[in-house]
């Protein structure tokens, strides 16, 4: 596998797989914080 | 509004938004699309048309549901006036063309499930196999009518305990499906040669109109952006339901899967048979599935459990998207006009089959379907983005977005809107170009299965009877401020028109 290949690979996967997760991580403290205060 | 027609946790909203995102067009087109069109340039493209293109159509989709509590027929009305109602009923009516469909190539799946268990084993000839089951309308009749009961379970026990519980369970269950194939394809001797083609870096070729074409157009199909489900879904949310940090959820999960799926089946094919990786590409969705995915997957070690395990994720993608169609129909034409749900159901699901049958028994009806229907939803963005700027985009954003987003929308999203008609015609218009240089002799014919011919009139006749329809449905669909309430029954301040 080439450099330029393993480059792309990781930006893409990072920019996607840690975007989902950076998301999903937003929601479930947000959610957290509501289940807090009630 | 009772606790079965109810998202009840923010968990199961998700999961059922990302369940319509994820199907089968993430598992046998994007994997292909991607490799046939460069890779790394195509994912690079890819990756810019889900922030410019469908996440923002996502937040207003989820806007119309959200602000109207109504499926597409009603949040049209209410939210741009009645003289716009057949809008709605153009969108609902594509989701549900594409619905009718839809269900048997989940029996496609279905039936390579068992035929993996049974059947696919080193040496079959997987062509004529997948031949004698094509060619035999019987068959094919009998998985729709698995297909269409599976997702007829579901919508018939409601949003909560139908959607939200099979969401919850099948949306994981599909990750880890995915996880696995790509965890045992990748350590296939040579798969990672694979990667290199799914990821080349060959970025000379941003400067090819096709690839942008082709990964704009994965995007909107694949992310569901325009369908109308998040209008539907929406609806059925909780009050204050996050739009744009959900919206980013899905359009970011629906990619993942997509390269989950990439990552399992380019690797696996460049393991097993290097030689033959743009024949298999070239061979089409159910060319590269159907025939060589089929072939080679037995052929490995643990092949039988693997190649099961794939056309299972298969099912599930395909079944949790059947059955937001279905919702998109139920919601929008019977539900909020007054209809209860098992008689909503009822009607919407014998239509879907009877609507599928002629697909089921004739492949060529099938490819016109999608052709026409999947085309058609691009219209139906247009008709969300033109929603969107008619009650005013700053309006939505400052109003609607970002009062319940806990991600502040800037102006970006305008722009994103407003450039929505101009990425349109640049899409249709160069598909429409294609397609008459194409054949030139038989564009215009309507009873071509490919043809721009037999797109425009059909797409003609399904407009010119929602805008004849059109004062007769404005009226059908019950008015807001009467029938509103929350998931426990109270009533909501703040409606359509609030």
């Amino acid at each position: 596998m080439s450099a330029g290949s393993i480059v792309t690979m990781i930006v893409i996967l990072g920019l996607v797989w840690g975007g989902a997760l950076y998301f999903m991580n937003i929601a479930y403290s947000s959610e957290r914080k509501k289940a807090q205060t009630k | 509004m009772s606790d079965k027609d109810a998202f009840m946790t923010r968990l199961g909203f998700v999961t059922a938004a990302m369940g319509q995102a994820i199907g089968t067009g993430n598992i046998w087109r994007f994997p292909r699309v991607a490799t046939a069109n460069g890779g790394g340039p195509f994912m690079v493209a890819y990756v810019i048309a889900i922030f410019v293109w469908a996440v923002p159509l996502l937040m207003a989709e989820m806007c119309l549901g959200m602000h109207t509590r109504k499926g597409s027929v009603g949040a049209f009305r209410d939210f741009m006036g009645k003289k716009y109602t057949w809008m709605g009923g153009w969108h609902a009516f594509v989701c549900l063309a594409l619905g009718a469909y839809y269900s048997v190539t989940m029996g496609w799946a279905i039936k390579y499930f068992v035929l993996s268990i049974t059947t696919l084993r080193p040496g079959v000839d997987t062509e004529l196999v997948w031949n004698n089951f094509i060619s035999s309308p019987w068959q094919g009749i009998f998985y729709h009518i698995i297909s269409v009961a599976i997702a007829a379970v579901v919508v018939f026990r409601g949003v909560n305990k139908g959607i939200e519980l099979a969401s919850k369970f099948m949306i994981p269950t599909l990750f880890v499906l995915l996880i696995m194939a790509m965890i045992r394809a990748l350590t296939l001797p040579g798969a990672v040669g694979g990667l290199n083609y799914l990821f080349n870096p060959d970025f000379s070729k941003l400067l090819n109109s096709r690839v942008w074409l082709e990964a704009f157009t994965q995007a909107a199909w694949s992310t569901g952006a325009g369908w109308g489900f998040m209008t539907a879904y929406a609806a059925y949310s909780r009050e204050k339901e996050d739009i744009a940090c959900n919206a980013f959820i899905v359009g970011l999960s629906d990619t993942s899967a997509a390269l989950l799926a990439g990552m399992t089946v380019i690797p696996t094919i460049y393991a097993l048979a290097p030689e033959n990786l743009y024949e298999a590409i070239g061979a089409g969705n159910t060319g590269l599935t159907f025939i060589w995915l089929a072939k080679l997957l037995p052929t490995m070690p643990a092949g039988t459990l693997v190649s099961a395990l794939f056309f299972l994720a298969m099912t599930f993608a395909a079944v949790t998207s059947l059955y937001a169609m279905y919702e998109v129909g139920i919601k929008s034409y019977f539900i909020d006009a007054g209809w209860s749900r098992r008689k909503a159901a009822s009607v919407v699901v014998a239509l879907c089959f009877l609507g599928g049958l002629p697909s089921a028994i004739n492949v060529e009806f099938l490819n016109n379907q999608d052709q026409v229907w999947g085309v058609g939803l691009l219209v139906s963005g247009l008709f969300v983005a033109i929603a969107m700027m008619k009650y005013g985009l700053e309006k939505v954003r400052k109003e609607i977005i970002n009062p319940v987003s806990e991600l502040y929308v800037g102006k970006w999203w305008n722009w994103c809107i407003i450039c929505f008609p101009a990425m349109f015609a640049i899409v249709c218009g160069w598909w429409t170009y294609q397609q008459f240089t194409w054949y030139p002799a038989t564009w215009w014919n309507p009873f071509e299965t490919y043809s721009p011919g037999t797109m425009f009139l059909q797409w003609a006749l399904v407009i010119v009877i929602f805008i004849l329809f059109n004062n007769t449905l404005a009226k059908v669909i019950i008015s807001d401020e009467v029938v509103k309430t929350d998931v426990i029954g109270q009533p909501v301040k703040g409606g359509a028109r609030s």
